[in-house]
């Protein structure tokens, strides 16, 4: 596309109307934004992780986090949801992508529009989905006690109760990504495989699932890190579990100690970052996803 | 898909199969029969609460059983009056976000898609960044730099969270259709036509890229609208946007009338989400 741009740039008399290269100043105002609003904000958050009016520099909020029981449950805890309801919703929604996107019938449009509304829900109504089924007076224990005489499945603040929460915000961005990758599978390459003979088993082995494996990797990636800094449906869910966004929460409004909420969002999203590196180098690279 | 790859057969002919009829929709595909139990699933899963809780915001009480006491509107017409302000408060923010993701967005994305320059996949990974760091995080960051004073009291604080968590969805939605190889080429033909930059930009871009704009901006509204990570630790306690007054009810009143205050966000959320997918849905950028 560049290409024809700069076999007409390349003429040398200047015809009217002649297209001009854009100009990188269409970037600036986005430049301003991200500057003022990202990196700044970002850059403040780390001087102020490690600098203390009292004490100068120091990394003592560090060593706290670090060698404390509390918050390394929290990442503990943290990291399992995010990978379980990560894991989860692949399972679920990477052959769900495929059907919608390979059976373009009324049905599977349908379905892509039901799976898109989870997107645009905050956490919190989300949490409060869970209570509606799981809580106390939730639908699934007001039934069972209706039916069996005993209240069962009241588990919407116990640990599973969470994992839901977080796989109903993960489904929409799982199948999101790996939608817009099985439409760019072209056909032919499919019917190629086919007419040679390979079976359906090996159409995906050899085919489908490599061409997809950069979408899966960038899915789990965006599913990850929504999960790790989920805000919303922990405070509506938590009873007990800890998550990290929540004890920076506590840390910045609660016990007022600023510089412990900055440390611990600092390592939060170093370790969101980390992740993401590597699930994106497992998606580039010839590396095994599953 | 074509009809053809139905039919799975070897390469080798085998006309004496008994069922002759093709049934394009009947995938016999496991992996696509197994697709499509899971895409039910997912469905259910995403479903049920939005029916469940339609539900209790129209049961009189909840806690004695589905329909107990009978159908009532009164929770919904109840929650209504509680919503009202934030909702036009909300919907004020979205609107000044989604004017500056077309001012600030649409030139972005028409640069990444048009010029190839040094650093612009790494100007585009930079953009995408919010997706990736957690909002409490960018919260309190914008906090500490920019404080509590007159930014937070106006919303400007909030505007700017906003801003944030849209333009990565805003540009990843537009850059691929303004770099779109046919667009291009239409300009090119209005340009040996002899039409200006200005006459090209609206009578063939704005007109081709038009349904992805407006996909793009209904996304924006809705993220913003829905926006509760960022908005939690920067909204002014004067003006609490919707999903504050959703949060402070779910936590206080009954359950049927923190049902009936989220219906009324759902109402505006749900249908949005639907036109959005009819015009072609959301897209995320690959890298991270």
């Amino acid at each position: 596309m560049s290409a024809t741009a700069s076999a007409n740039r390349s003429a040398p008399r200047k015809r009217r109307g002649a297209e001009r290269p854009v100009s990188l100043l269409l970037g600036l105002p986005l430049a301003i934004v991200v500057g003022c609003l990202l990196l700044w904000p970002l850059a403040v958050l780390a001087f102020n992780s490690v600098v203390s009016q009292t004490d100068g520099v120091t990394f003592d909020n560090y060593v706290t986090v670090l060698t404390s029981d509390r918050y390394l449950t929290s990442f503990l805890i943290t990291s399992v949801l995010a990978v379980g309801s990560t894991l989860l919703a692949l399972l679920l929604c990477v052959p769900a992508a495929l059907y919608i996107e390979r059976t373009k019938s009324r049905a599977s449009r349908g379905i892509a529009v039901a799976l898109t509304i989870p997107l645009s829900l905050p956490g919190i109504v989300i949490g409060f989905f869970v209570i509606l089924l799981f809580g106390n007076v939730g639908l699934v224990p007001v039934a069972s006690n209706a039916l069996f005489g005993e209240p069962i499945g009241a588990m919407a603040y116990t640990f599973t109760g969470l994992l839901l929460g977080y796989l109903y915000f993960n489904i929409p961005r799982v199948i999101l990504v790996v939608r817009g990758a099985v439409a760019q599978i072209p056909h032919d390459t499919l019917d190629a495989a086919r007419t040679l003979g390979a079976t359906p088993w090996h159409v995906y082995q050899r085919v489908v699932i490599p061409a997809l494996r950069p979408a899966i990797a960038s899915a789990s990636a965006l599913s990850l890190a929504t999960a790790f800094g989920a805000y919303g449906t922990a405070v509506t869910l938590s009873r007990g579990y800890r998550v990290v966004p929540l004890d920076i929460a506590d840390a910045f409004t609660e016990s007022f100690q600023p510089q412990l909420a900055a440390t611990l969002s600092v390592v939060l999203a170093l370790v969101t970052t980390l992740i993401l590196v590597i699930v994106s180098r497992l998606g580039e690279k010839g590396g095994k996803l599953s | 898909m074509t009809s053809t790859t139905s039919t799975t057969g070897p390469s080798t002919p085998t006309p004496g199969k008994s069922n002759g009829s093709i049934k394009p929709t009947k995938p016999k595909d496991p992996v696509l029969a197994t697709g499509r139990v899971f895409a039910w699933v997912a469905v259910l899963v995403c479903l049920i609460p939005i029916l469940l809780i339609v539900v209790v915001a129209t049961t009189r009480q909840w806690r004695t059983g589905v329909y107990s006491g009978g159908f009532t509107l009164d929770w919904i017409i109840q929650g209504f009056d509680m919503v009202a302000v934030n909702f036009a408060y909300s919907f004020q923010i979205a609107v000044i976000v989604l004017l500056l993701n077309l001012a600030i967005g649409f030139p972005a994305a028409w640069l990444f898609a048009r010029r190839q320059f040094p650093g612009r996949r790494i100007a585009m990974a930079i953009t995408q960044t919010p997706l990736a760091i957690p909002g409490i995080a960018l919260a309190i960051g914008l906090i500490m730099a920019y404080g509590t004073g007159d930014l937070k009291r106006y919303g400007i604080l909030l505007v700017f969270g906003h801003l944030l968590y849209t333009l990565p969805f805003f540009i990843a939605t537009m850059v691929p259709v303004l770099g779109g190889r046919r667009l291009q080429e239409l300009e090119q033909v209005a340009l040996t036509l002899g039409a200006g930059g200005v006459r090209r930009f609206l009578t063939v871009t704005v007109p081709q890229v038009k349904t992805a704009l407006l996909g793009a901006l209904i996304l924006v509204v809705t993220l913003s609208l829905g926006e509760f990570n960022v908005s939690f630790f920067v909204f002014s306690p004067t003006d609490p946007p919707l999903p504050m007054e959703l949060h402070s009810s779910h936590k206080q009143d009954g359950i049927e009338i923190a049902s009936a205050v989220t219906v009324w966000f759902l109402a505006f959320v749900v249908p949005a989400a639907i036109v959005l997918e009819r015009l072609g849905g959301a897209k995320v950028s690959a890298s991270s």
